[in-house]
């Protein structure tokens, strides 16, 4: 009952969203990038949410496939490896999906055999640092770190990026509803609860955590994609950054960990609390960040959803 | 003549990582006593050291306190601060299930402060010159400057002084008692707020030693606080976390590693390098290097 | 209306979702053996960490002297008198056999009476004096239990509590641990003791109670429960005589 309320929801919401554009005019609407923003941000909170909030596993590399995503769309585009002419061409935005997904894969399988919990944490954080440094040193291939940059001639209007970005949020939370749902979901929540007792049934576990961390590898690199076609200017310091990282988890967390929902409201939340503070107070913007996030952890650590929640059963 | 100019110039080059590889050491015994009792990667260590070393900079510009004396200021301070710390923001978050919530509460702390340096102390990378800050001793044309020498001298006492802490003090045993078993530390009556407060202060406590030292060496500026937090966690996991002496070698170790890398390869690949032997020990090795039992998960 | 120094009335205790006790209400008289019975999963650890403060009742009273226990946490229990021994011992086993002691003595009250407890302790379990500066981790099982138990009366509490202080012991250390116990009760320690054993149990409790899936299904002195029928095809089996 509550799913299918859920679902209504959602689509009703995904049209007023559509329809925006022709409300608003999308290119010098603030209100229009800040939708946009959102979306970005959705896709790649549903991806941490979905590696962490369902199977519990923290990993803080999250920017490295992001910016791998950046760089592969950058790359595909200057050595016109797909002999497309446009942006947003969809092979390319799956390709920056998979390459992230096959660094996952070379990367998950030594770290989530070995390490628990905190540790696997610590090992995503070097393994972000590390690829962060092979793209600088990259020599002309990655454009070292000035980066590589993309003609900004196709830029012609927001719309195109505006309902990219809507179609990719969408995507990336019905992937996530969708596994969860799945005997794949139960099997990762079976491996949260109690691994032990989960392996004992029979369960895989390395399989189901490295899918699920190359799940959450691949939305980031998916998003990586569309923001590189926004900023045609693909740099380390842009698209490698902690933020790309930090900002997700933020969203999962105020938002409700966890939940379909959670990572949605929390996108939408937080960038529109740093949008307000970018307008108003340019420099004290990441000041007020951090007094945001330890504000909100200290007073509702379950999120939004989990003080509604709480207001509901107080009734 | 050419091997004996190399030998030398290894030799020094392993002589600088020793000398400030204990600040990564010093840091990292701070994050391993967190860790300890909190199960908490405090994240911004680094940050907060700079912050101090901040402190440290001003008691000696505006009002001429000479560095290695602001540390009867400054370690009382941090103390005092690691206790707030506590307190103010992580004891809720501490009982929690869910560590992300006091990961998170340290990464807002850590923007919080270092964006607050920028803002009132400007990006500007500061030092401080005193009459001794440019001596510099040659034994057998060695290169050691004086101030990374009493850097390691602090490094030492401290590491030495947490140990006898944790050693001979009732409450240094409890915090040793709660880092292993929380629930059964509670049960012969310890109380978690206490240890917990205990450890976070003498956490930042290490970290005003390390901010002075970092003071008295360097340039330091607001950015380069996270980088530091990150060579610590690198020196925790090289030294095994709940080993005093171990994290201090940790840092060294890591000194050692930078040094040489950067020499022999340029800028950022010793940087590169050092993920990677981190992430090598975290894997091969998680309970450190310098441990000799096996710790079992 | 007799005063009990441990009552519990009423009690229900939530595990997550599942409930695990379910309306149990017990009582335990000074200078008494109370054994609490039952299969695995019946409750007994459940209701042991409720009562020292580790679990929270969802319903229900524990009253110490008639003083209502459910909001305190459990160093403050231990500061009232009530010591818990944990099922698996949960020493701290990278501290030394006398830092785990020292620690037994950690509440205020406790300390300055230190010195004649560490001597009643050695009394107690010589065997802890030999080892006192190795680490308890590398104590065998029995001995580990005795520095578990010697550990808690380091706190001089009114209440001991142990949860199942004789699994996984060889016979030799099983004996040894029950005749400590009847000792400590011979000192007046008040003790609750948790048991899969239940002959044993049962042989030196003045009371006991059976626990069936959280609730309590049976009670009395220990020579009732020893000679009732049920009990002895249940726990103890068919073959059974009287020592």
């Amino acid at each position: 009952m509550k799913d299918k309320r859920a679902i209504i929801l959602t689509v009703l919401g995904t049209i007023a969203f559509a329809v925006v554009p022709f409300f608003l005019d999308v290119d010098t609407s603030y209100f229009a990038y800040f939708l946009f923003l959102s979306f970005c941000y959705t896709v790649i909170a549903q991806g941490w949410n979905f590696v962490a909030g369902y199977t519990g596993q923290i990993s803080l590399g999250q920017h490295a496939f992001f910016g791998l995503g950046a760089y592969t769309t950058a790359i595909i585009w200057l050595h016109d490896i797909t002999k497309t002419g446009y942006y947003f061409d969809p092979v390319t935005m799956m390709l920056s999906g998979l390459v992230p997904v096959i660094l996952a894969i070379l990367v998950g399988i030594p770290l989530l055999s070995r390490l628990r919990g905190d540790y696997f944490a610590l090992g995503t954080l070097g393994v972000g640092e590390i690829v962060k440094v092979i793209f600088v040193k990259g020599g002309a291939f990655t454009g070292a770190s000035d980066g590589l940059h993309l003609p900004s001639t196709m830029f012609e209007s927001m719309k195109p990026y505006y309902w990219t970005g809507l179609i990719l949020a969408l995507f990336a939370t019905a992937v996530v509803y969708l596994l969860t749902r799945s005997r794949i979901g139960l099997a990762l929540r079976a491996i949260r609860e109690d691994e032990m007792s989960a392996a004992a049934h029979g369960i895989h576990i390395l399989k189901y955590k490295i899918f699920a961390f190359a799940v959450g590898a691949f939305l980031a690199g998916l998003c990586g994609s569309l923001y590189a076609y926004y900023l045609l200017h693909i740099n380390p310091d842009a698209v490698l950054k902690l933020d790309w990282t930090l900002y997700p988890i933020l969203m999962c967390v105020i938002g409700g960990n966890g939940t379909i929902m959670g990572p949605i409201i929390g996108a939408f939340f937080v960038t529109a609390l740093f949008s307000v503070s970018n307008i108003y107070l340019v420099q004290m913007h990441p000041i007020l960040s951090g007094t945001l996030i330890i504000l909100v952890m200290k007073f509702m650590p379950r999120g939004l959803i989990g003080l509604i929640d709480t207001i509901k059963s107080r009734r | 003549m050419l091997e004996y100019l190399s030998f030398g110039l290894i030799i020094q080059l392993l002589v600088n990582g020793i000398l400030f590889g204990t600040m990564y050491g010093i840091a990292a015994i701070g994050l391993s006593l967190i860790f300890g009792t909190m199960r908490i990667i405090f994240l911004a260590q680094g940050t907060t050291i700079i912050f101090l070393a901040y402190i440290c900079y001003w008691l000696f510009t505006l009002f001429g306190v000479d560095p290695y004396l602001s540390l009867i200021l400054v370690v009382p301070i941090s103390l005092l601060l690691g206790a707030g710390f506590y307190h103010a923001l992580f004891k809720e978050a501490a009982a929690l299930e869910d560590k992300n919530i006091s990961l998170l509460i340290a990464v807002g702390l850590m923007f919080l402060v270092e964006n607050l340096m920028t803002v009132i102390w400007t990006a500007n990378p500061r030092s401080i010159l005193t009459t001794y800050t440019s001596l510099v001793f040659r034994p057998m044309g060695i290169n050691i400057p004086f101030t990374r020498l009493i850097a390691l001298l602090m490094a030492v006492l401290s590491a030495s002084g947490v140990l006898l802490f944790l050693k001979k003090t009732l409450i240094g045993m409890a915090v040793r008692a709660a880092s292993e078993d929380m629930v059964s530390a509670t049960l012969v009556g310890i109380s978690p707020h206490r240890v917990n407060a205990v450890a976070f202060a003498i956490g930042i406590g290490l970290a005003g030693i390390a901010g002075i030292g970092v003071a008295t060496i360097y340039p330091f500026d607001p950015v380069y606080g996270f980088i530091f937090a990150l060579k610590a966690l690198i020196s925790l996991a090289l030294g095994g976390i709940g080993n005093v002496y171990g994290a201090l070698l940790g840092g060294i170790l890591l000194g050692l590693i930078e040094s040489l890398a950067s020499f022999f390869l340029s800028g950022g690949w010793s940087d590169a390098i050092s993920y990677a032997v981190f992430l090598i020990v975290l894997m091969f090795r998680p309970e450190g290097l310098f441990v000799r039992a096996m710790l079992k998960t | 209306m007799e005063n009990h120094l441990l009552e519990v009335k009423g009690l229900d205790v939530l595990y997550g979702d599942v409930q695990a006790v379910w309306d149990v209400s017990l009582h335990v008289d000074e200078g008494t053996i109370v054994a609490l019975l039952g299969a695995n999963g019946a409750g007994k650890t459940t209701l042991l960490k409720t009562i020292s403060g580790i679990m929270h009742p969802k319903r229900g009273e524990i009253l110490f002297w008639g003083k209502p226990l459910s909001k305190l946490k459990p160093q403050e229990v231990v500061d009232i008198g009530i010591s818990h021994v944990p099922e698996g011992r949960r020493l701290f086993s990278k501290l030394t056999v006398l830092e785990n002691l020292k620690l037994g003595a950690y509440p205020p009250r406790t300390r300055p009476l230190f010195a004649q407890s560490l001597e009643r302790a050695y009394s107690l379990f010589p065997v802890l004096k030999a080892r006192n500066d190795q680490k308890a981790g590398s104590l065998s099982g029995g001995e580990q239990q005795m520095l578990a138990i010697a550990r808690a009366i380091m706190a001089c509490p009114n209440l001991l509590m142990l949860d199942e202080p004789s699994l996984g012991l060889s016979p030799l250390f099983v004996k040894a641990i029950f005749e400590l116990i009847y000792a400590l009760n011979h000192q007046k320690v008040t003790v609750l003791l948790v048991e899969q054993n239940v002959h044993q149990a049962l042989k030196i409790a003045h009371q006991a109670y059976v626990l069936k899936t959280g609730k309590i299904v049976m009670g009395g002195s220990g020579d009732e429960l020893l000679a009732d029928p049920e009990v002895q095809k249940a726990y103890i089996g068919e073959r059974w005589s009287k020592r």
